[in-house]
């Protein structure tokens, strides 16, 4: 019997060929016209300025296949499709922040924009999938951002990674790409095997 | 024959403790996830170094490094307990209320309705000031509209989220900060015991007329220390929003004051129902007295000898 051969997307970011250029995070906010004090993706490093040992890694939502934000959330927004990216319903969302508490990465996002600087409806990584609106629709821009899966494109941070440090696919093609950089010594782009 | 023993005379404190011990036992022991040993040591790092991010001693690794300013540190110490007790507390706390209410549906059938003998109705004596008043009713309305607003996150799987519920979980924040000093005006004026501590004018006209008995002073400290705690970790929630750049700083922090805060919600609830029950329904008369001000003097005779006494001492 054959295996189902369905793609699970996953991100990955190389953190040897990471410059800490924050592109990925320009190129998202530009695309997806999020507003100020909203960082779908940012950049962490490490090290900064100790020669040899600085390190970055560029982080967004991480699509977890058992998503703890999918988990906690009181009003279940939260939804998982079938290629794994995980996205959510703002028309559902009521800014609980519960979703932050869980995420062990710190993606969800609030925006302080309600009265006395209460929260907003929670925005995170759509990995350019859009929301449950009609797909490329105005509305869906508007609440989500481009949806760029739908037209075949690669989302726009990864896009953009002057390095290419930042993968993004399915998670079988990342590993790939990131085992063949670890072995192919000498043929393109090579990075040491994972592992800090 | 009533027998003056040690057990008689603190049987309300030492059954508040044994019961508090013994549920905090079962939970501790039984239903929780929390790492304990990181939880206490976390806060004795937060008091003795005043650091909020979690990281309790230095990274051993340019991973563990990471880790911590990217993710914050220690998730699986708090975080699994948070999304347990969000899912559990949407599935089982129905039963706890459902509980409580038994019991005093029992208490009820088993005790009755206390309720005076009134033959001289227009015989009226003044108990609450209209500033009492304004306290205790806006303290009851603040406290109403938490708790829906609050079990209106809760129980959000029934609701399924949308506007109205997103408006009912702003209405929270905000009215959490309105409680805050009507919360103080409370704490103050049922601080009955300040009669034993300070003899002036001022503290007989601000606190209620009175002596606390056993039961009572217990849910007078549960709602003194619960609703610190409530206040004091909400509005911390509340005040504290990290961005994508500084949320691994705070974001255990957070947790922390989450788990604070849902555990002092729980407290809290259970000691105000037990109050509601044994003051609005456990004996008659008591709700209007405390919408117009006055009781019967023979009310207060029957039922509340130590409030008559302290309002002909004040005359």
């Amino acid at each position: 019997m054959s295996k189902p051969e369905y793609a699970r997307m996953k991100f990955y970011c190389d953190d040897n060929l990471c410059i800490d250029c924050n592109g990925c995070v320009v190129a998202c906010k530009e695309a997806h016209e999020v507003p100020v004090g909203i960082n779908r993706r940012k950049v962490v490093t490490i090290n900064e300025g100790v020669v040899g040992k600085e390190m970055s890694i560029s982080m967004a939502c991480m699509h977890c296949t058992d998503a703890p934000c999918q988990q906690v959330c009181p009003v279940d927004c939260f939804y998982i499709r079938a290629d794994g990216i995980v996205l959510h319903d703002k028309d559902k969302c009521i800014g609980c922040g519960y979703c932050l508490f869980a995420c062990p990465f710190g993606a969800p996002q609030f925006p302080q924009d309600g009265a006395f600087g209460t929260k907003g409806k929670m925005d995170k990584c759509t990995m350019c999938a859009g929301g449950p609106e009609e797909t490329n629709s105005h509305e869906e821009f508007e609440k989500y951002g481009q949806n760029r899966i739908s037209e075949g494109k690669v989302p726009m941070c990864a896009s953009m990674c002057s390095t290419k440090a930042l993968l993004v696919g399915d998670a079988n093609e990342v590993a790939s790409i990131k085992t063949y950089r670890s072995v192919a010594q000498g043929k393109g782009i090579a990075t040491e095997s994972y592992g800090w | 024959m009533h027998s003056d023993t040690f057990y008689n005379r603190n049987k309300a404190y030492i059954l508040t403790v044994l019961g508090l011990a013994l549920l905090t036992f079962v939970f501790v022991e039984f239903m929780m996830i929390i790492e304990w040993k990181y939880f206490f040591e976390y806060q004795l790092h937060m008091i003795l170094t005043g650091n909020l991010d979690g990281v309790l001693t230095p990274p051993n690794s340019n991973y563990e490094a990471m880790v911590n300013q990217a993710f914050g540190p220690n998730y699986t110490s708090i975080a699994p307990e948070i999304i347990r007790a969000s899912n559990e507390r949407q599935e089982f706390i129905w039963w706890v209320f459902v509980a409580e209410i038994a019991i005093f549906c029992y208490m009820y059938l088993v005790n009755g309705r206390q309720s005076a003998e009134i033959t001289r109705p227009q015989d009226q004596v003044q108990v609450f000031t209209l500033f009492h008043r304004v306290v205790i009713w806006l303290n009851i309305i603040v406290i109403s509209v938490l708790i829906f607003t609050g079990f209106n996150i809760t129980w959000g799987m029934r609701s399924g989220g949308g506007d109205l519920v997103f408006l009912l979980r702003g209405m929270h924040e905000m009215t959490g900060i309105i409680w805050l000093p009507i919360w103080l005006m409370m704490s103050i004026i049922a601080f009955k015991d300040a009669k034993l501590l300070f003899n002036n004018s001022l503290i007989k006209k601000i606190i209620l007329p009175g002596k606390h008995k056993p039961m009572k002073r217990v849910i007078y400290i549960v709602f003194l220390l619960m609703g610190a705690g409530l206040l004091i970790s909400g509005i911390t929630i509340w005040f504290i929003h990290p961005d994508a750049y500084t949320n691994a700083q705070y974001i255990q922090f957070k947790r922390l004051l989450l788990y604070v805060h849902f555990g002092t919600s729980v407290l809290i609830m259970f000691f105000l129902m037990d109050f509601i029950y044994s003051v609005m329904i456990a004996v008659k008369g008591n709700l209007k007295g405390l919408v117009t001000g006055k009781y019967p003097r023979e009310h207060l005779e029957q039922l509340a000898p130590d409030v008559l006494e302290d309002i002909e001492d004040k005359r």
